[in-house]
């Protein structure tokens, strides 16, 4: 029908597993909350502030500040040993970039995988790209979070008020998973 | 549906009796097919098939299977055959291939590439650079109007780079590609080096090969901006000139930045006439190029956040980390018909490094 043209993307991998969360723990008091930040201008802040109102409001335990040097990357094998051994659950962010939104998706794909409730962080312009990894992955209805973009300019007052909002969503999306009526 | 052509040795529809053949209503179907299975980059393509991605696999003795380009946080490859594919369906001719190849040995080394390049809001674009006799040999523009159109190499080679990251990566617009506005000539900045007229030896020699070889360099780049200096009488204005437009705040953003210098003949000329060689030129540009912290505040973009903040507001802030030819590369291209240069500003970081052809 084709005429023998050949199809550029035919040797595209396509990933067809995922699509299941780690277990939800029954509440998040006294939980290690690790905070994987990448580098991004505020992203550590937001990171931050999220995890001390979570602590307030939810009792959580210590909090695990990381970095992820290279934002656009899969993430490294020790780093992921790190999450895996130093923290319950984690707070992935602020995918604020064309590439860095994008693989916080891809990164928290792959802990909720390795049995770490994660919840992600990126600034709705870049939705699109944050749910284009989502579905190369294999998994359509990730529920990722999105913040109003920009965060790089917002002071710290800004940030404490932003941070307020989130923590909810980050403590639903870790507490609860992903709920059948939720939209990504 | 679609008309097979016949190849003739060179994989080109080449004899007088296939030209009497053409078949204009079918090209434009076959045209709209590309278009319809979102494969193109917004212009016509070439239909690649089977036995024309053979045609441009026989020059090269590459395995096909050979991977030649990866972004593990896609998790995609793409094998000397996809790019050859690409390369069909980009306008190439099948001797091409290795410039194409190349051209990938090279990006694929460049941490900017592997670190999210392709997907990056600045939208930057590979200069591709090509030394050595291959460039006669192929017909690739060194000399006027050598950024712009009109060279079948010079167009093709970076097209079929675009086509790659498209359809190999699934790198799209407004999905995985998040460009803000994007460079012009995206996908389209491919020249050689003016070699004859240069008084200097090649990039290909500062980026590790022997004088003469065939060789193919590549960056990311995020501006280009012309140094209009044609009325020169002195090389040291000249190079006041360069640092001005190097030193400017607008594609400012971290401490250190790497610049290309795409460099007029009559202006290296000059230089060579005055005893400076490219590494004088590179050092009076790494020492003088430059803003100090207040210049940059006053323009909100100071630099005393970062760790090694905060900055006196007379500290000089110079834009390149070192006077070295990856922070600071020279390709000598252009007519000598008026001296302007362009400044072409690096996406993060060059590795320094040329590739042999192959």
């Amino acid at each position: 029908m084709s005429g023998g043209i050949i199809d550029p993307t035919k040797s595209r991998s396509t990933v067809t597993a995922a699509g299941t969360d780690a277990s939800r723990p029954e509440q998040l008091r006294d939980l290690r909350v690790g905070l994987l930040e990448n580098g991004k201008r505020n992203a550590a802040q937001v990171l931050d502030a999220v995890g001390h109102v979570l602590a307030e409001r939810h009792g959580t335990g210590p909090l695990v500040p990381l970095i992820k040097k290279q934002f656009a990357m899969p993430l490294p094998d020790d780093l992921v040993d790190e999450l895996l051994a130093g923290c319950d659950v984690v707070v992935i962010g602020v995918g604020d970039c064309g590439s860095c939104s994008a693989s916080a998706v891809a990164d928290g794909i792959r802990l909720e995988q390795a049995g770490l409730p994660a919840a992600v962080i990126c600034t709705d312009a870049f939705e699109t790209t944050s749910q284009a990894m989502a579905e190369l992955k294999g998994d359509q209805a990730y529920p990722f979070i999105l913040t109003e973009h920009p965060i790089a300019n917002l002071t710290g007052e800004q940030i404490a008020q932003r941070a307020g909002g989130l923590a909810e969503r980050v403590a639903e999306r870790l507490l609860v998973g992903r709920p059948a009526s939720e939209a990504a | 549906m679609v008309v097979g052509h016949e190849p003739g040795g060179d994989g080109r529809v080449s004899e007088a009796s296939a030209v009497d053949g053409l078949d204009p209503v079918a090209s434009a179907l076959v045209t709209e097919y590309l278009y319809d299975q979102g494969w193109s980059d917004g212009l016509p393509l070439v239909p690649a098939t089977e036995e024309s991605v053979k045609t441009f696999l026989a020059h090269t003795d590459r395995d096909p299977d050979e991977i030649v380009a990866r972004l593990p946080q896609l998790g995609r490859t793409a094998t000397v055959r996809d790019v050859a594919t690409h390369a069909v369906m980009a306008g190439c001719r099948p001797e091409y291939l290795p410039l194409v190849l190349t051209a990938w040995d090279a990006l694929s080394a460049e941490p900017s590439v592997l670190g999210g390049g392709w997907q990056s809001t600045s939208g930057p674009a590979p200069l591709v650079i090509v030394n050595g006799p291959i460039r006669s040999g192929l017909g690739i523009n060194s000399r006027g109007g050598v950024l712009g159109p009109g060279f079948r190499p010079n167009a093709t080679v970076p097209r079929a780079l675009g086509l790659t990251v498209r359809n190999s990566f699934g790198i799209v617009p407004h999905k995985l590609e998040q460009a803000t506005q994007g460079i012009p000539g995206r996908w389209t900045i491919c020249i050689g080096e003016d070699e004859e007229n240069s008084p200097w030896e090649p990039l290909s020699v500062d980026g590790g090969l022997r004088p003469g070889a065939d060789a193919v360099s590549a960056m990311l780049v995020r501006t280009c901006e012309f140094v209009d200096n044609r009325h020169f009488a002195d090389p040291i204005e000249v190079l006041r000139d360069f640092a001005d437009t190097i030193q400017r705040a607008g594609p400012w953003i971290f401490r250190h930045s790497s610049v290309a210098i795409v460099l007029n003949p009559e202006h290296a000329q000059l230089f060579a006439d005055a005893g400076l060689d490219k590494q004088d030129v590179r050092e009076w540009i790494a020492t003088h190029a430059g803003k100090t912290e207040a210049e940059l505040a006053a323009v909100g973009k100071g630099l005393s956040h970062l760790a090694e903040g905060p900055f006196e507001p007379d500290h000089f802030h110079p834009v390149l980390a070192d006077a070295s030819p990856a922070s600071l590369p020279i390709v000598v291209a252009g007519s000598r018909n008026a001296a302007m240069s362009m400044v072409v500003r690096i996406f993060s970081t060059w590795s320094g490094r040329s590739f042999p052809l192959r």
